[in-house]
């Protein structure tokens, strides 16, 4: 029961149960399992990527949070009901937009949303300010009265947002909601979105790490229908391991060691030549010693100072959440094969 | 955001499932050619009528209901058995098709609702194409002064709209069944045709009695043909053929259910 659960966050005044929980689902198509004994929860008002790579399993996870299918086993709740004994309910809390957002192609967009806002018990009186409202909210009141079928990819899956919002649901379930758009159709429906963090509890689906990275504060990925990696994005990426210093100075590499002593690096600096009298550097630095990311570069800064020497770039770079999904998501073959050299284990 | 209490579920979505599934039969090019096709042949037949001898020169105008009406049955009723599948050969494969349906779904409706909702929807449709037919002896009622005997125009119509939500249901299951919109009507056309012509060359061929084999005796009850031409087109209701009707209506939407459901056994 999600009363008895550890994540419930001691001294929490108005406690509430998690917005999902998913305890050991497992779900199988025939002989095939897609879903296997993943256990997660998502906290109310919370933004969480959910990650993988094509088929992962992801979107049967989806739907099985939805009601579309139900789970082999595990419990799956949603607001505190579970997803097969409350299905109406789960589904009343819940707005959902399926990947490629297929919506009535012979509706325009305002009949479109009528229809869906009088599906999700909208009271009659208020659906024409409530749609009107949402349209607005979306940005597709120019699109009104174009039929839904005529409607660019950006504008569908604006319009498919819109649906999700239309009945102000508690969770919204957005799967792969910016997949096949293009750059800046996928900025405005992921600043759309952004916006709603806060207002909403949010699972986000998504391969495209750069809009996890920034709408997301959690993430939960798996993989050959496993969990592999769940928690914040901070924590993970340091635990993921090493940071990178790079420096272009022109120095002789006979005097790297020099300039370098007494930084924490870990290994050996590698260097190479960079143009006329340039030499480039990357040195590890393990996790602790990068989060004083200021401290660091400010150090290396005065020693190039200090030695009157020519400075083209000095910088941190901290494994991004590309890197984490790589390591956690590539074949196992690559893994076991280069396991021993993951910058994860040094950490 | 929202709290728990403030999450209820719904009432019933039944009309607002109606309504779309009316919409997009009405916004539906094919629906239009369906009624132009229905009307021209109903419109030949009606001309054929009124130019036989019997009316044009001797004025027999009530020859002229009683054929309008019973005369349906030649045509027509192969337009009753062809029409119902064309109608409700998308309600489920083309949303199974586009994936829509995962999005009806998944909002709060019950499975029941959504299948009786696209019944209704082109049940209502299909009593509008009906419509007219009335309004035809209506008409002639205004203009010639016919005596229209409206008791069996009222009985005509609830026979041919009997079989009609027959072949509806039975359109919805097939149309469950695929995502292919052509397997779905040809499955439901060949089911109607079936309907029309086995049980009337078994009654040709065979005495149905008590006594024979089940399987005869519930052929000789679908015999809709005869229901409809000694019945229904003459004024006379049987309630065991309203029962027959009614039954096989519901049982098909009840296996439609169990088919839309059956995305949860799997």
């Amino acid at each position: 029961m999600w009363t008895e659960q550890a994540e419930c966050p001691a001294g929490h005044e108005a406690w509430q149960p998690a917005m999902i929980e998913v305890q050991q689902l497992t779900k199988d198509y025939g002989f095939f399992r897609a879903v296997d004994n993943i256990s997660f929860a998502v906290q109310p008002g919370e933004a969480v990527g959910f990650l993988g790579p094509n088929g992962a399993g992801k979107t049967t996870t989806i739907r099985v949070l939805t009601g579309y299918h139900p789970a082999t086993s595990g419990v799956v709740r949603v607001h505190g009901h579970d997803v097969l004994a409350d299905s109406l309910l789960v589904r009343a809390a819940l707005g959902y937009l399926p990947e490629n957002v297929p919506i009535y192609p012979d509706l325009r967009v305002e009949e479109y949303l009528r229809f869906r806002a009088a599906l999700k018990g909208v009271p009659r009186r208020e659906i024409r300010s409530r749609v009107a409202e949402t349209m607005d909210l979306a940005g597709v009141v120019e699109v009104r009265r174009k039929l839904v079928g005529q409607l660019s990819r950006g504008y569908r899956q604006r319009v498919g947002l819109a649906d999700a919002l239309i009945s102000r649901p508690p969770l919204l379930v957005l799967d792969e909601p910016t997949s096949g758009l293009d750059p800046n159709q996928r900025r405005r429906v992921r600043e759309f979105v952004r916006d709603l963090k806060g207002r909403h509890t949010i699972l986000f689906s998504s391969h495209i790490l750069s809009d996890v990275e920034e709408i997301c504060d959690r993430i939960v990925l798996i993989h050959h229908g496993k969990l592999r990696a769940e928690g914040r994005l901070e924590d993970l990426a340091r635990d993921l391991g090493v940071a990178e210093l790079r420096m272009r100075v022109a120095v002789p590499e006979s005097d790297v060691g020099e300039l370098l002593a007494g930084l924490p690096i870990l290994g050996q600096p590698a260097t190479s030549v960079a143009g006329a009298n340039l030499v480039q550097i990357r040195c590890a630095i393990a996790p602790d010693d990068a989060q004083n990311e200021d401290d660091l570069l400010g150090e290396c800064y005065r020693r190039v100072r200090t030695r009157g020497l020519e400075l083209r770039e000095l910088s941190l770079h901290k494994p991004s959440l590309e890197e984490l999904f790589w390591q956690l998501t590539a074949d196992t073959e690559r893994v076991a094969e280069s396991g021993e050299g993951l910058p994860g284990d040094a950490a | 955001m929202a709290d728990a209490a403030s999450i209820a579920v719904p009432r019933s979505r039944l009309w607002t499932l109606a309504k779309k599934e009316l919409f997009s039969l009405v916004v539906s090019p094919i629906s239009w050619i369906i009624l132009a096709l229905f009307y021209m042949l109903r419109g030949a037949e009606t001309v054929q009528l009124l130019l036989n001898p019997a009316v044009a020169q001797n004025g027999d105008v009530d020859g002229f209901v009683m054929g309008y009406l019973i005369g349906a049955f030649q045509s027509t009723l192969y337009m009753a058995v062809l029409v119902p599948p064309i109608l409700t050969m998308r309600a489920f494969a083309e949303e199974k098709r586009t994936g829509s349906l995962e999005l009806l779904m998944t909002a709060p409706v019950r499975d029941y609702e959504v299948v009786l909702g696209k019944w209704l929807g082109a049940w209502v449709f299909y009593a509008i194409l009906w419509t007219p037919t009335v309004l035809i002896l209506a008409g002639l009622q205004l203009w010639l002064g016919l005596d229209i005997a409206y008791g069996q125009v009222f009985t005509s119509c609830l026979g041919m709209m009997s079989l009609g939500s027959l072949l509806l249901a039975a359109g919805l299951f097939t149309s469950s069944l695929t995502d292919n919109q052509l397997l779905a009507s040809l499955t439901s056309i060949l089911f109607g045709l079936g309907l029309i012509m086995v049980p009337p060359q078994l009654a040709a061929t065979a005495h149905v009695d008590v006594d024979s084999p089940f399987y005869l005796v519930l052929l000789d009850q679908a015999n809709v043909a005869r229901q409809l031409q000694l019945f229904f087109f003459r004024g006379h209701v049987d309630t065991g053929h309203l029962a027959f009707y009614v039954s096989t209506t519901v049982l098909f939407l009840f296996l439609t259910v169990r088919v839309v459901e059956s995305r949860k056994w799997r």
